[in-house]
């Protein structure tokens, strides 16, 4: 049978993931023609909602930092902005930071939005961390400076003006989290309270870089975060909208199985499934490197130092998450936070030890999304998410015909934690259960080992060397760009939007300097 | 602030100034081992979600009247998944020119799929299940989707009791619920009201019966029919507390509207939570009109448009099948969400109680076209089938 070609495209984005549908935006946006080919039937990746009886559960998003009010946009509204998909979602602001829960030190922390108000609170909790805090967030805002300034310049940062302008930023920027902080001279209670966030990066507080850390956290802290009212499914549809309105197309249930190349950088097409050619020489990959270099790219463009470079890599955590909708209200139910960290222990590095094994594994960041949006599930209920991360590949071990209970023993442990650590009983008032363990993300977006969180920001391949290199690293493979959770902002909603804007304004200066 | 890790901060910041060779060093000290081709959580993810098969008729069994058994085996896989005793499957196949699907509930166990061996129990209720009863014969091949559905026990919802409540056809699901059961992958313990006309029209009987030596506890009720050994009448509240603490019990219904609507006006005195009855979906079928119109759709799929006539009283998805327009489609009753496609143009209303929309679907213009029915001329974009 003639295989069938379809017209050409300035780019085909492989992935209608947050970072492929920022980068369509951009793509269409520079003037350029854009195909967005994704398999699943929906756009988003993990951005997504699904439906259980009277519920329906926004599948992945805990909340948007950095992203701000109208008035005092953060990064990432303004670029939802640039996009022009702001206006096309109702926002809703998450009331408070986190609610940390440790089992280990019996920490019951409520931490809050604002600098200040944190600070405060945290000398509420650790008395005499005031003067470490501030300096914490005094580098933090240095580090967010620094960024600013690094991606104003896409990347190409001058190491004088740097030195001059930002030297803690450089001073800071090889330690990572519990270095710093111990320099700091921050109470050890402190420090616990204050990497309550680190499951959010999934990498523990001796590996992580503190620039990554830091400017997360302020991102969090100073620019409160906001949420869609209708889950995460509304960016995705809004964007999927927005890439319509801009002339771009977007076919669903077509993965791409073939990128063709004749060597690096010079990519002739894409494939699908069903023998379909797409002409293109421009690629903007929302998926692995993994899959790219070792499954979709021709082997005949793919060379010794990609495969090194993609071996050299550590994947993430891989995913597990809980819902439940409940017959009760939150109130009556005594939940009163809308994000609660629960750990075992306040220890990160012997935590993200026992994060290896699935039964040792006990860590949990859950939402009681009412508790930020009431009207998300009707009148007298509310509904909840559990994630976690399993830091090896122990979920392979689980055999088919165990497959449905080695799910429901994780559920049941997260729920069983859940009411220790809070006191609330939730157990009698399950109305709709579902489980997404690491086959369903393997599932759903072809990740491998069902990781979530790409490729670990830990030790060498930190955040800041990531964005160093950027243009380097894209020099691997001319024309083949990456965006999302596996590109270099590493994963996370906010970084994978800027992951493709980055990428898919790049790509748009590929293609004006080829017409040069 | 002036940060300071080593005794001189220009150690700070050479350290600084390493973590671009230490990286370069790092990536190119990878392994040159070729990429792996294949993960073993994906390989299970592609096991126990196959997506779309191959599938061949293997045995053809008349059960009763009106009611015919079809057994599968799988040609493009080892075996068939492992599932949710409860679950469904999607049958596919041309029939004439068109290209039909409809849903049916699984009546073998998930252990005998991994014998490679699946179950159907067909009524002959429609136009493709009509012609499964009788056209059908072994060796002819189909398309059929994975196992699907939450009509399914789950252990940290339901009651350790469960009530399943059948009617005529509706039987199917508790068969495989039993047989899981029996075969020691599902905890619960199983009460089955089964209704029918008469004992000519119960399905199973002699599967069943055999079941109960291995705890199913099963009730007939014949409503056309007295016989000792047999229930009368239909499942009423005094029938349903003769055998069971309603109020301690999970209850499962599958079977026709007229079923549903008898036992949850039975079970609405006692004012049990939501959570404690589930149904079965029922396949969304035509409107009854007396002069349906007759509009045309316009379908885009990919890079090709087809268009073709859409009637008033038939779903957006019956109309592209009768045209052979090859259409995803799952549970035909409007809550899988796998038929999800953009609304182009044109007025269409959705079947009554069946709106299975996320609320940003109705906001951006999205429909299920198992369940919506056009009102003018209309243009949607569906995603390729698989």
């Amino acid at each position: 049978m003639e295989k069938h070609t379809t017209k050409a495209y300035d780019v085909v984005v492989i992935g209608a993931g947050n970072g492929g549908l920022t980068a369509a935006i951009r793509v269409l946006q520079g003037g350029y023609s854009c195909l967005v080919l994704e398999k699943h039937n929906l756009p988003g990746g993990f951005a997504t909602s699904f439906k259980r009886g009277r519920f329906e559960f926004e599948a992945s998003l805990h909340e948007l930092n950095d992203f701000g009010s109208p008035e005092e946009p953060g990064d990432i509204r303004t670029l939802f902005r640039d996009l022009g998909v702001e206006d096309k979602i109702d926002w809703l602001r998450i009331p408070e930071a986190y609610h940390l829960i440790t089992t280990d030190k019996k920490y019951d922390c409520e931490m809050p939005f604002g600098v200040q108000a944190f600070i405060d609170k945290m000398e509420e909790y650790v008395p005499g961390s005031r003067r470490s805090m501030t300096d914490f967030f005094d580098l933090c805002e240095e580090v967010r400076a620094a960024q600013t300034y690094s991606n104003s310049v896409n990347g190409n940062t001058d190491s004088e003006y740097m030195k001059k302008n930002f030297p803690n930023f450089i001073k800071a920027g090889s330690y990572s989290v519990n270095q710093v902080l111990e320099a700091l001279k921050m109470p050890p209670r402190a420090r616990d309270i204050l990497n309550a966030y680190w499951c959010y990066l999934g990498v523990d507080c001796d590996r992580m870089s503190f620039l990554h850390y830091g400017s997360m956290v302020i991102r969090y802290i100073t620019r409160d975060a906001w949420m869609p009212k209708m889950r995460s499914h509304e960016i995705s549809l809004a964007m999927d909208a927005r890439i319509r309105e801009l002339g771009g197309d977007i076919w669903y249930n077509s993965p791409a199985v073939k990128i063709h190349a004749e060597g690096p950088g010079a990519i002739t097409g894409v494939e699908l499934a069903d023998g379909t050619l797409i002409p293109t020489r421009h690629v903007i990959a929302n998926c692995a490197p993994h899959l790219v270099f070792g499954k979709l790219l021709d082997e005949k463009a793919v060379t010794e130092k990609m495969v090194r470079a993609t071996n050299s890599r550590t994947f993430s955590g891989r995913g597990y998450t809980l819902f439940l909708g409940l017959n009760k209200s939150a109130e009556e139910l005594g939940i009163k936070s809308h994000n609660y960290f629960i750990y075992d222990t306040a220890d990160s590095v012997k935590q993200y030890d026992m994060m290896r094994k699935v039964d040792t594994n006990h860590v949990q960041a859950t939402v009681c999304l009412n508790n930020a949006w009431p009207g998300c599930s009707p009148e007298g209920t509310c509904m909840m998410y559990f994630t976690t991360m399993f830091m090896s590949d122990d979920w392979g071990n689980v055999a088919d015909t165990d497959y449905f209970k080695a799910k429901d023993r994780v559920a049941d442990d997260m729920i069983r934690v859940f009411e220790r650590e809070t006191g609330c009983k939730i157990r009698d008032a399950i109305e709709e259960i579902a489980v997404a363990s690491p086959t369903t993300y393997a599932r759903y977006c072809g990740h491998p080992q069902g990781v979530i969180y790409g490729y670990e920001t830990a030790d060498w391949d930190s955040l800041m060397p990531r964005m160093m290199m950027m243009k380097e690293d894209a020099q691997l493979f001319p024309n083949l760009r990456f965006a999302g959770g596996w590109a270099m902002r590493s994963s996370g909603y906010s970084s994978s939007y800027v992951s493709g804007d980055l990428s898919g304004r790049q790509t748009v200066g590929d293609l004006k300097r080829e017409v040069k | 602030m002036n940060f300071k890790k080593q005794i001189f901060g220009f150690m700070d910041m050479l350290r600084f100034t390493k973590l671009v060779p230490n990286r370069r060093a790092a990536l190119e000290a990878g392994s040159p081992e070729p990429l792996p081709r294949d993960y073993r959580v994906n390989q299970q993810a592609r096991r126990l979600h196959p997506g779309m098969m191959e599938v061949e008729l293997t045995a053809v069994r008349a059960l009763v009247p009106g009611m015919t058994e079809l057994t599968f085996k799988r040609l493009d896989g080892d075996a068939f998944p492992f599932f949710r005793a409860g679950q469904y499957v999607s049958l596919q196949a041309p029939v004439g020119d068109s290209l039909v699907s409809r849903p049916y509930s699984i009546v073998s166990s998930p252990r005998q799929a991994l014998d490679n061996v699946l179950t159907l129990g067909v009524a002959d209720a429609g136009f493709f299940s009509g012609w499964l009863n009788r056209e059908v014969k072994p060796g002819d091949r189909f398309r059929m989707s994975e196992p699907s559905g939450e009509f399914h026990y789950e252990t940290l919802r339901d009651k350790k009791q469960i009530v399943c409540i059948a009617g005529g056809a509706g039987i199917t699901p508790f068969i495989s619920m039993a047989r899981s059961m029996a075969e020691g992958d599902e905890p619960y313990e199983m009460l089955l009201f089964y209704g029918a006309r008469d004992e000519a029209h119960l399905a199973y009987k002699a599967e069943l019966d055999a079941l109960t030596q291995k705890g199913l506890r099963v009730v007939y009720v014949l409503s056309d029919e007295e016989k000792p050994g047999f229930e009368h009448g239909f499942v009423s509240a005094a029938l349903l507390e003769k055998y069971v603490d309603v109020h301690n019990a999970t209850f499962f219904l599958c079977g026709p509207k007229a079923m549903y609507d008898f036992v949850g006006a039975q079970l609405a005195p006692y004012g049990l939570p939501v959570k404690a009855i589930r149904r079965d979906a029922t396949c969304c079928g035509d409107l009854a009109l007396d002069a349906p119109r007759c509009f045309k759709l316009t379908v885009r799929i990919r890079d090709k448009v087809y268009t073709l006539d859409a009637a008033e009283n038939e779903t957006l998805l019956t109309a592209m099948e009768r045209a052979g327009v090859p259409a995803p489609s799952k549970c035909r009753a409007g809550g899988c969400g796998y038929c999800h496609s953009k609304w182009l143009g044109g007025e269409f209303r959705i079947a009554d109680g069946r709106d299975g929309r996320r609320e940003a679907d109705r906001k951006f213009g999205f429909v299920h076209p198992c369940v919506t029915y056009p009102l003018s001329d209309m243009e949607i974009e569906v995603p390729a089938a698989e």
